[in-house]
């Protein structure tokens, strides 16, 4: 639906973004995830029509969107980071006149937007001025404007900032359902939203594509490797990281914390699910008790975190 | 552009600063009606327009102040600029709205000579070919200004530097004709030449000068393109 190649956006001598390139799927919801800084809102202008790149191509939905900017511009619904309202505007006037800029004919406009107030639930201050509208409204009707004219494609720049989280598990919705007949781009800060809402990820950092994929590559362990969480019924640390020691099954080993005289370990450990069983048997041998063992999933936060600090590393 | 001009028209006057305006600007021509008509006796309306002309300078942009800066302000631009419309149509569209405004500036004054029309008597007749010809000057300086002060709102976005922006920018135009006068030779005819106010003198004495339409119409487009290039430019820059 959205491919972007060799991307390159300089202001002046600082370089916003530096050979970005991926692809957005037909109906998924891409996160795009970033540091404050990381390029993220120039790359979202730049897809909007809003800035032209330095260098690279845009295609949206099969439209060059540098050259044929205002064609691909009607394929976008976009939510900037601070939402484009007339305070002096009722929320009807406002999304009417959204509606006289996009094109759209008088006689969808009151099915369409009756729809679009009622999907982010606005239908209660629709008479009233938009900057009499708290934070969480604004936002709404923000979001309402990119609703209108009934675009393919949504770009979302973070929009849950500065809401409360009921609002946030309320906009997650409202962007989930919309996912199913939407292609969606989210940028966000925030990785649980991600996880929530996501299919795909693309992390940017520095201006670069840092990482790019399924939420689940993301998400899934390192092939062949499984990871775990282990709780010893015993305050002797000796004892414990002896019968770890003799696992062949287990690859590595740290200790996490002691919680009520007992001990906790972090291990990763080859994917044969006997090896838990001989575990046990070790453990029971030598009088300790495995309390719990849990399967923990490497989280997107992980991988996030990861990249950001490898690059700060190897920039340092 | 529809859409822009028809939003723009309704915050012009859902806020108080046109009607400020628009009334501001009667009392004066009320003022000076009376001074140059009434008590000075003089039956030609386009003096009392004539005088108008240097408010002009520092009305018109208070007027055009807001058209672009207050978008870049408040965020809006995005939403303009990411609409499936050209900007050639957002800056027409509010151009437009501006030009209505200063419109009913100058339809309030026409209570003045009509008014004289009344009180002509000991078979006096009224100058209306002058006092047309006056108007039209009066209106065609007054689009020319407009789209001086559209490029200044669309430079900055703050509102009261667009003003001030505008208001030297005007201030330098009025003193082309002054500075082309004392330059010898046809460096100064030149000037005088592109200078607005020069042109101004051909309407108000009643000649309708065809040259002088265009080259105002020409001004007004040419400073409206260059408007146009200059929010173009920051797409690319």
């Amino acid at each position: 639906m959205i491919e972007i190649r060799n991307l390159v956006k300089n202001y002046g001598r600082v370089t916003a973004l530096d050979d970005v390139s991926f692809d957005v799927n037909k109906g998924s919801i891409l996160g795009f995830l970033g540091p404050n800084g990381a390029g993220k809102s120039t790359a979202m202008n730049i897809i909007t029509g809003y800035m032209a790149p330095t260098s690279g191509d845009i295609t949206v939905n099969g439209i060059d969107a540098v050259e044929k900017s205002l064609e691909a511009r009607k394929m976008i619904g976009y939510l900037p980071e601070l939402p484009p309202l007339y305070g002096e505007m009722t929320v009807t006037e406002y999304l009417n006149f959204i509606c006289d800029l996009k094109g759209v004919p008088q006689r969808k406009r009151k099915n369409m937007l009756s729809d679009i107030m009622f999907i982010v639930n606005i239908v209660d201050v629709r008479n009233r001025l938009v900057r009499n509208l708290s934070k969480g409204y604004r936002q709404r009707v923000g979001f309402a404007q990119a609703l209108v004219g009934e675009p393919p494609i949504l770009i979302l720049d973070e929009p849950t900032v500065g809401l409360d989280p009921g609002q946030v598990i309320e906009f997650r919705k409202i962007i989930t359902t919309l996912g199913r007949e939407k292609t969606i781009i989210l940028s966000t800060h925030i990785l649980q939203e991600v996880t929530a809402v996501c299919s795909d990820v693309v992390i940017i950092n520095h201006g670069k594509v840092a990482r790019a994929g399924a939420l689940s590559e993301f998400t899934a362990s390192v092939p062949g490797e499984k990871r775990y969480v282990l709780t010893f019924d015993t305050s002797d640390k000796g004892a414990a990281e002896n019968i770890l020691r003799s696992s062949s099954w287990i690859k590595s080993y740290s200790f996490s914390r002691t919680e009520r005289n007992s001990l906790i370990y972090r291990i990763s450990a080859d994917s044969r699910s006997e090896g838990i069983r001989e575990l046990f048997f070790a453990a029971a041998q030598a009088g300790i008790a495995l309390l719990e063992i849990k399967a923990v999933e490497k989280s997107l936060e992980e991988e996030f975190v990861s990249i950001i600090t490898k690059d700060a590393q190897e920039g340092a | 552009m529809e859409a822009v001009f028809k939003r723009e028209l309704q915050s012009y006057f859902k806020s108080p600063v046109a009607y400020c305006i628009i009334a501001f600007f009667g009392v004066l021509t009320g003022l000076y009606f009376w001074n140059i008509n009434l008590y000075n006796q003089s039956i030609e309306f386009t003096m009392t327009l004539g005088s108008l002309t240097t408010f002009l300078i520092f009305f018109i942009p208070v007027i055009t102040m807001k058209l672009f800066s207050e978008d870049r302000k408040n965020g809006t631009e995005v939403l303009l600029r990411t609409a499936p419309i050209p900007t050639w149509k957002i800056v027409l569209g509010k151009y437009l709205a501006s030009v209505v405004v200063f419109t009913c500036m100058c339809v309030e004054t026409m209570v003045c000579p009509i008014i004289m029309t009344f009180y002509i008597n000991d078979g006096g007749v009224f100058p209306l070919a002058m006092t047309v010809g006056g108007y039209v000057a009066f209106f065609l300086l007054g689009l020319a200004y407009l789209s001086v002060g559209a490029f200044a709102s669309s430079v900055t976005d703050s509102q009261p530097i667009a003003a001030v922006l505008g208001v030297i920018i005007l201030i330098g135009i009025t003193f082309i004709e002054t500075i082309g006068q004392t330059v010898k030779g046809v460096f100064g005819q030149i000037l005088v030449w592109l200078s607005l106010s020069s042109r101004y003198d051909d309407f108000s004495s009643g000649v309708f000068n065809v040259s002088s339409l265009i080259y105002y119409l020409s001004f007004t487009a040419v400073v409206l393109f260059i408007t146009i290039t200059n929010i173009e430019r920051k797409r690319w820059s």
